[in-house]
This record gives structure tokens, C-alpha cells and sequence, in this order.
């Protein structure tokens, strides 16, 4: 961990202060840095060890997520095998399908002889792993919870997959990205956030939730995180009653707008206001590189909302038409 | 077939003090705070702030639209047990609820976003095609057995439910779950709206079969008992189970599929005012209107995640009272 960090920031520092050394370094440096790490044994999130003697030429992926990784780190051509809810970046939408994430077809997988299967703990189904591994194929699981972990993971990922430096790159750029979305929003008014996953009926984002942390990191206070479990249902009287002064939405098909006679409660400062939100679902809940997109997303929206009400915000009476 | 006997007449008070205080609790229960002057203030002077409108048109709404969805569901599973002779028969055993959940998916699969207000529409759609599909099916030149009957809605539903299956396995993700938890039982659409065009169907079906209730008392004889006390068993029968049908159609179209209520509900009202179902039907509303009132409240009330889904409720609390219910009287007879 350290030897690759303590690279990167050479490499950084390289890159800064003398750029031909920086890629004379480089081009001298990569395949010598490929060679050093394979073969290699690393520890998946299952804390299961995957050993590869080289990297992966032919890879499997078993969630959009990590499939948006694989093109990320520039290995999308080693790509045999993806779900059929792999549609971005474009070219995932042109590799053989497996089935889907919580159904993956084994035998489909074994046909296509992968050196590598990459899955997650939260969506495929432990069984149908474990049956491929017990043919050989080893599986590498990832599980991030929060956002610090996605970036982890693509270093991670980068690293299994032979391009380490690419993964710290995307990383870092990923990191700094998220930390300038989330500076407007230091000491600024926290305004009263609802992230609904569907409308009707109305399932928020509850605590433990990407959505959570991206209200959290761009400045808002989700109102929803007192429930407990991660996705509670509302009925239209505990929206009313928790007045959001923003609302969400995570956009997916059929559900994206409130029915009128929700959104006639204009003591909701975010109906009497407009602003109720759509986000693109698999943008928020898919922990992939796009969520740094979706934290921008949100906290653009919040800075907007900042700017309509200023600090110390003269408070209307609800209700008021 | 619990015995019918001596019953103090005292039920009925009761039951219906019960329906009411069961209302009474349901409207005063809710995240909002609304004082017992405010909620007197809202409905005898049509004050209009957050608290007035919660009450009148989201609390109230839904406490009588769960009043009329239990008490619908009670009655046609009054009726279905007498038709089929069956204690176990329920207002979906006959293909509704499948025929219903079939159209509610279809359309949140088919039709484009936010079709949502056509749903109530086709899950009647397909709960009245799926029951009268039944019926034709089970019809014969003698007439309707209620062993046909039950055949053919068990293969009606089977294959319904291959439906189903077909569907949610092929749907593209995300739309599947709004139909699906809509149809786990909700009676968060109680709007002023839906309770307006609900009553008359449950009024209609509910006047029907009080009127047919001396039928019923003869359809549990048997057939033939029944043809010698002078019934037209087959003009009974048909219209038991189109009004059942309707019933279970119109209340499987707001509020999703509850289940429990129509199956237990009548055992419990058997055990209070016996088997005459010139008693046991407005009984079996009282106390079907009442317990889901209350298994409403507390889906709302009881659990820190959100609401629950009232189909859970009604099981998980009514199971165990029913128990009691039915073994106290066990006991006794």
C-alpha cells in the first residue's frame, strides 16, 4: 500500500516540476512496475486471497459498477463478459452478456474462460460465486460503503488488473474532484434534504445509503437518516411533516415525478419552491467513478438553493398559497 | 361451520363502537401533531392550515378507505365460504388477485412513466376478467359446483402467476417495484377521491349479498337441500359470485392485495353473532372495517423504519387474536 502511494506521489512531484524526466521515468518505469507486482496475491473485501501470476487478459465483470471501472482503468478491452445492465461507458453495451447481477449465468461465464471474474458482496449471489471458484476461476469481490472506499477500490482494481498507475491517477483526480464539490459547502446553511428512490410509493435514502453521504458531503441534512433501515418507506404525512426544503429524486423508469396529489402540499418548502431534483438512478446508486458526478450533482443543487436563501432565512409561514 | 346459538345481542353496538373508536384512533395517530381542538376546529369550521388539511384529506381519507376496504374484503370472504363451502376460501382463492397483480404490472411494464393513475383501473380490469374467466370456465349445462370452481381458480391462478413471474424476471430495472409494493397492500392512496368512487361499489356489493343472505344460509346445506327449500340454487350462486368478485375487484384496485382479512374476518365474526348471514354479514363489515383501521394505525405508528405494509400487519397482529378467538370458542361448544 505505502510503496504505491509513495510512487504515485513521486510520480506526481515528477510530473510537476520536470516533465521530460517525469516521462523518460515513466516509459523506463511501467513495464518494470507491471513486472514487480505479478505474480500477486491480494486480498479481496470477502478477505478471500486471489493469486494471479499475470495480468488478467480475459475478464469477467458482475456488476455496472465495476464495469465502469474496468473502462476507467483503460482495461474495458479485456473485457469478455459483462451483465446485462452494463450500458455505460457505451462500448460495455458491446461485450457478451452473462445475465444479470443477482443472476449471473455460470455456465455462461465458464464458456467464455476468464482468468479473472470481478463481483461484488452486495448484489450477486454468494452460491453462484462460490461455484466459480470451485472451477478454478478466481473471483475477486468488492464492496465499497462509502465513497472514500469506491476510490480505494479503483486503486485496488488498477493494481489486480495490471494498471496500477492508471488506477492511483483516476483516483487522485476522483479524490480532488469530490473535495472541491464539497468546499462550497463548508459553514454554509444546511438545508433540510429528502433523496427518495421512488415516488409512489415514497421509499427514501436512509442512513447507510450513498445518497446519505452524498446529502451529507455536499451540505444537507437528510431528513430521512433518523429512520432506521436503509431504504424507509414514507407515507405523504411524514414527508409533510419533515418538510424538506429539497428533494431528490433518483430518476429511474416510471417513478421519477410525484403525483399531484403530493406534490399539492405546498407546506413542503420544496414543492412551494420547485425544487424537487431529478438525479440519473444508476448515477446514485451504483458505487462507481459516476458518483463523484452525482456528488456535484447535489451539491450544485444545494448551492443553488443556498443562494435563494441567504443566511438567517426570514421564515414564511407554511401554508401561505 | 361454527355453531350459531345463543349470541348476546350486544354485539353489534360494539362491533360498531369499535369501528368508530378504531377511526377516531387511526385519524389521531400520525406524525403531525394535531390537537383534539384543532381536529374539532377542522371538521365543524373548515379551518384550513397544515393540521386541518392532514386530517381531511389524508388521515380521515384513509381511515375510512381502510373502513370500506376491511369491510368489503370481510363480506366477500363471507360470501365465498357459503359459496364454496369452504372454510378456507378467500376473496382472491378464484383468480382475482392474480388477474389483478397481472394488470397493475402490465402496467407499470408497458405503458410509459407516471401511467400510475391508470393502475386501480386495470388491476380491476384484470381481477374482474380473471374472475369471470374462472366462472366460465367452472359453468357446466347443470350448473356451478363449488369443487369446479376451485379447480379452475387454481389453475387460473397458477397460470397467472407463471405471469407474473414471466414478468418481473423480464422487466427492465426499476420498473418492477412500485407495482410490486403497491400490490403487498397499501392504503396510503386513501385520498377524498378514491373513497368517493369506492363506496358505491362497496355499497352495492354489500346490500347485494345481505339481500342474498337467506340463499347463502341454504347454499351451505347443499345443493340439493337448498333446490328443496325451494332456492334457485343456480341464480344464487351466479349472483354470489359476481357480487363477491366485484367486491374483491374493486378493493384489490385501490389498495393493492390485503390479505387475512378476508379469510379470518368471517371466523371471528361467526364466533360473535353465529352463522345466519342475515347477521353474520353486516357483522363480518363491522368487524373487518374495524380490525384493518387498527392494523393500519399500527403499520403507521409501530415501527421506526417507515411505514410497514399493511398486509404484514394485518397477519402478524391479527393471527394471534384470531387464535384466541377461535380456540376460546372451541372450548366452549
Amino acid at each position: 500500500m505505502s510503496g504505491r502511494v509513495r510512487i504515485a506521489v513521486a510520480r506526481r512531484f515528477l510530473l510537476g516540476c520536470l516533465p521530460v524526466v517525469a516521462l523518460l521515468a515513466y516509459a523506463i518505469d511501467r513495464p518494470a512496475f507491471a513486472a514487480d507486482r505479478f505474480p500477486l496475491a491480494l486480498k479481496d473485501d470477502r478477505g478471500v486471497t486471489v493469486r494471479l501470476a499475470a495480468p488478467p487478459r480475459r475478464v469477467v465483470s458482475l456488476a455496472p459498477s465495476l464495469t465502469e471501472i474496468v473502462f476507467l482503468l483503460g482495461r474495458g478491452g479485456s473485457l469478455v463478459g459483462v451483465t446485462r445492465f452494463c450500458n455505460v461507458p457505451a462500448a460495455a453495451s458491446a461485450v457478451p452478456k452473462i445475465g444479470g447481477v443477482s443472476d449471473p449465468d455460470v455456465e455462461r461465464i465458464v464458456a467464455l474462460s476468464p482468468d479473472l471474474v470481478l463481483c461484488t458482496t452486495d448484489g450477486n449471489p454468494r452460491e453462484k460465486v462460490r461455484a466459480l471458484e470451485e472451477m478454478g476461476i478466481p473471483c475477486f469481490a468488492v464492496a465499497p460503503q462509502n465513497l472514500d472506499a469506491v476510490f480505494a477500490a479503483i486503486e485496488r482494481l488498477g493494481v489486480l488488473l495490471g494498471a496500477a498507475d492508471r488506477g492511483s491517477a483516476e483516483a487522485g483526480a476522483l479524490r480532488r474532484r469530490a473535495r472541491l464539490a464539497r468546499r462550497s459547502s463548508r459553514d454554509a446553511e444546511k438545508p433540510a434534504v429528502l433523496f427518495v428512490v421512488s415516488t409512489a410509493p415514497i421509499i427514501a435514502a436512509g442512513e447507510g445509503t450513498f445518497m446519505d453521504e452524498l446529502v451529507s458531503l455536499a451540505g444537507g441534512r437528510n431528513v430521512a437518516a433518523r429512520y432506521s433501515g436503509r431504504y424507509p418507506r414514507l407515507s405523504v404525512e411524514e414527508l409533510v411533516a419533515a418538510r424538506p426544503d429539497v428533494i431528490f429524486v433518483a430518476g429511474m423508469a416510471g417513478v421519477e415525478r410525484f403525483p399531484e396529489e403530493v406534490t399539492r402540499w405546498k407546506e413542503v418548502p420544496a414543492f412551494r419552491d420547485g425544487a424537487v431534483i431529478t438525479l440519473d438512478g444508476d448515477l446514485v446508486t451504483r458505487p462507481g467513478p459516476r458518483l463523484v458526478t452525482a456528488l456535484e450533482g447535489v451539491s450544485a443543487a444545494l448551492a443553488d438553493w443556498r443562494t435563494g436563501h441567504p443566511k438567517a432565512p426570514a421564515e414564511s409561514t407554511g401554508g401561505k398559497r | 361451520m361454527t355453531g350459531g346459538g345463543k349470541r348476546s345481542g350486544a354485539a353489534f353496538p360494539v362491533l360498531a363502537a369499535a369501528l368508530l373508536g378504531a377511526l377516531a384512533l387511526s385519524a389521531s395517530t400520525g406524525p403531525v401533531p394535531i390537537s383534539f381542538r384543532a381536529a374539532f376546529d377542522a371538521i365543524f369550521r373548515g379551518t384550513d392550515d397544515t393540521a386541518a388539511r392532514v386530517l381531511l384529506s389524508l388521515r380521515l381519507p384513509r381511515a375510512l378507505l381502510g373502513a370500506l376496504v376491511g369491510g368489503a374484503l370481510a363480506s366477500s370472504g363471507v360470501a365465498f365460504q357459503a359459496l364454496l363451502r369452504n372454510p378456507l376460501a378467500d376473496p382472491y382463492i378464484l383468480g382475482v388477485s392474480g388477474g389483478a397483480a397481472v394488470g397493475a404490472l402490465s402496467v407499470a411494464l408497458f405503458l410509459s412513466a407516471d401511467a400510475s393513475p391508470l393502475l386501480p383501473l386495470c388491476a380491476f380490469g384484470g381481477a374482474a376478467l380473471s374472475a369471470l374467466a374462472v366462472f366460465l370456465l367452472a359453468r357446466r349445462r347443470s350448473g356451478v359446483s363449488p369443487e369446479r370452481l376451485i379447480l379452475m381458480g387454481v389453475v387460473v391462478g397458477a397460470f397467472l402467476n407463471a405471469v407474473i413471474m414471466l414478468m418481473v424476471t423480464l422487466a427492465p430495472p426499476g420498473k418492477v417495484p412500485g407495482a410490486l409494493y403497491w400490490l403487498m397492500g397499501d392504503l396510503g392512496l386513501g385520498t377524498p377521491r378514491r373513497v368517493a368512487i369506492l363506496f358505491p361499489y362497496v355499497a352495492l356489493g354489500t346490500v347485494l349479498l345481505y339481500l342474498l343472505s337467506r340463499g347463502l344460509d341454504l347454499l351451505l346445506l347443499g345443493d340439493h337441500a337448498a333446490f328443496q327449500a325451494g332456492l334457485s340454487v343456480e341464480r344464487v350462486k351466479t349472483a354470489t359470485y359476481l357480487t363477491a368478485s366485484l367486491l374483491a375487484g374493486s378493493v384489490v384496485a385501490v389498495s393493492g392485495l390485503i390479505g387475512f382479512v378476508g379469510l379470518i374476518v368471517p371466523h371471528g365474526a361467526r364466533v360473535l353473532v353465529g352463522s345466519g348471514h342475515r347477521r353474520l354479514l353486516p357483522a363480518a363489515f363491522l368487524l373487518g372495517g374495524a380490525f384493518l383501521v387498527l392494523s393500519d394505525t399500527l403499520a403507521r405508528a409501530a415501527s421506526p423504519a417507515g411505514e410497514l405494509p399493511v398486509g404484514a400487519v394485518t397477519a402478524l397482529a391479527g393471527a394471534p387474536f384470531f387464535l384466541y378467538l377461535l380456540r376460546r370458542n372451541g372450548r366452549r361448544s
